[in-house]
């Protein structure tokens, strides 16, 4: 009887240190996290969208850019940020569009960034994904990244959506990763979803 | 596993090492490392080692999660009630693995979001357990450090090797800095793969192993 309680005395005092340890580790990085989370989101916007910044600024620098330079615009059921530079004419020369969905593992967050004419991709990046390590993590390599630069949303035969596949050849395919065959899938799910919302809108205004 | 030698008494012979702080220090690094002779912890050993940079760090955190677990494991030995030892053991283990999670995600945000899941699955590694129960529940607080230091050492050699062997062959850099370029080298993405892991992991044992010679027959005292 006394040992079954020494024991549980023993338990409860080292789960309370333990846990009491861990609440202020987490408490004492929470704002590091928070702003590095924020920053990345707005320097992955900046990135994409090519807003010229200094690649070291801290957080603040980045927010102050951000203001200075994105404007936040939605359309019905498209929220898009536009790069509107403040030495040019007001007129956008680039678009974001965010798109997220599940990956392999988790979440995958990024954003699709167009030419003024919502129909050429610019670039994208990816600012949240827990892919394998050297394999669905490629997505966020430059490699994989940087060939989506000049493909188009719509397929020649009118079709919207890009394609991920193995031997791309066609205005709307990028090679796709080997190895990472369920990630390529999921992803070009979750930008086709974006492209449907960025195609729609406009679709629907050009019949008129 | 060794053959754990009977506790000492406090104050024992042999200064505060016991007397064998150099051969805890060298059974980890190499005469019983933790990967290539008790094949323990492969899992991240496979999983991370993709790129030399996530394979260093997470040798960082086994060296840091070792050291961490070992200290206390060895400084609570005599109160922990032996019936709940090993889920003292994973309490403990778990708080330095998540504090070792959290100060990536505030400080080196980028890395973390690379070896994503990885850091976390420290907390099933077998070698960090297997320390706790083999050495550090029957030894003193500084020996259990040395030993702490290093198999976590002797996993992160392991680990650099082969996250250096597949970058360079896989992706034809180190570090991220092209050292074959790819006009001449075609990389090998085999190695990348986990099929890669694999073999270079399998490989690495078998060297390791022709260098040591082979295992002296076990004789029953």
């Amino acid at each position: 009887m006394k040992d079954s309680l020494y024991t549980l005395v023993y338990a409860i005092v080292l789960g309370t240190v333990c846990a009491t340890l861990l609440t202020a580790a987490a408490r004492f990085v929470e704002p590091y996290y928070k702003s590095n989370a924020e920053a990345e989101r707005m320097r992955n916007i900046l990135g994409v969208l090519d807003v010229p910044f200094d690649e070291d600024a801290s957080s603040q620098e980045l927010v102050a850019v951000f203001r200075k330079e994105v404007r936040e615009e939605t359309t019905g059921k498209l929220r898009k940020f536009l790069y509107v530079p403040s030495a040019g004419d007001g007129q956008a020369v680039a678009a974001a569009v965010p798109f997220e969905g599940q990956g392999l593992w988790g979440p995958v967050k990024g954003f699709l960034a167009l030419e003024p004419d919502l129909r050429t991709i610019r670039g994208i990046t990816f600012h949240e994904q827990e892919e394998t390590p050297g394999l669905g993590g490629e997505i966020a390599a430059d490699w994989f990244r940087g060939q989506f630069k000049g493909k188009r949303i719509v397929a020649e035969d009118g079709r919207a959506g890009i394609r991920i596949r193995v031997g791309a050849a066609g205005a709307n395919e990028v090679d796709a990763i080997t190895g990472a065959t369920l990630t390529c899938q999921k992803v070009e799910a979750m930008i086709n979803e974006a492209i449907d919302r960025i195609v729609e809108p406009k679709e629907a205004s050009d019949d008129q | 596993m060794t053959s754990s030698p009977p506790a000492m008494l406090p104050g024992g012979p042999g200064g505060v090492l016991d007397g064998k702080g150099k051969q805890t220090f060298l059974d980890g690094i190499w005469g019983n490392n933790p990967i290539s002779i008790q094949v323990l912890g492969v899992c991240s050993a496979l999983a991370v080692t993709a790129r030399l940079a996530n394979s260093l760090v997470m040798g960082v955190a086994l060296i840091f999660v070792c050291v961490g677990s070992n200290l206390f494991v060895s400084l609570l030995r005599n109160v922990t009630p032996r019936r709940i030892r090993m889920i003292a053991e994973m309490a403990i283990i778990a708080t330095f693995v998540i504090l070792f999670d959290q100060f990536l995600k505030g400080f080196y945000w980028e890395m973390s979001r690379q070896l994503g899941p990885y850091v976390g699955l420290i907390i099933t590694n077998c070698i960090v357990m297997g320390r706790a129960e083999a050495f550090a529940l029957q030894n003193r607080p500084l020996v259990s450090i040395v030993d702490g230091v290093a198999n976590g050492l002797g996993y992160a050699v392991v680990l650099a090797v082969i996250g250096f062997a597949r970058e360079l062959l896989g992706a034809g850099t180190v570090l991220g800095y092209t050292v074959l370029s790819t006009d001449w080298y075609t990389p090998c993405q085999l190695m990348i793969l986990a099929p890669g892991a694999f073999i270079a992991l399998g490989l690495l044992i078998a060297v390791y192993n022709g260098f040591k010679g082979p295992e002296p027959e076990e004789t029953t005292p």
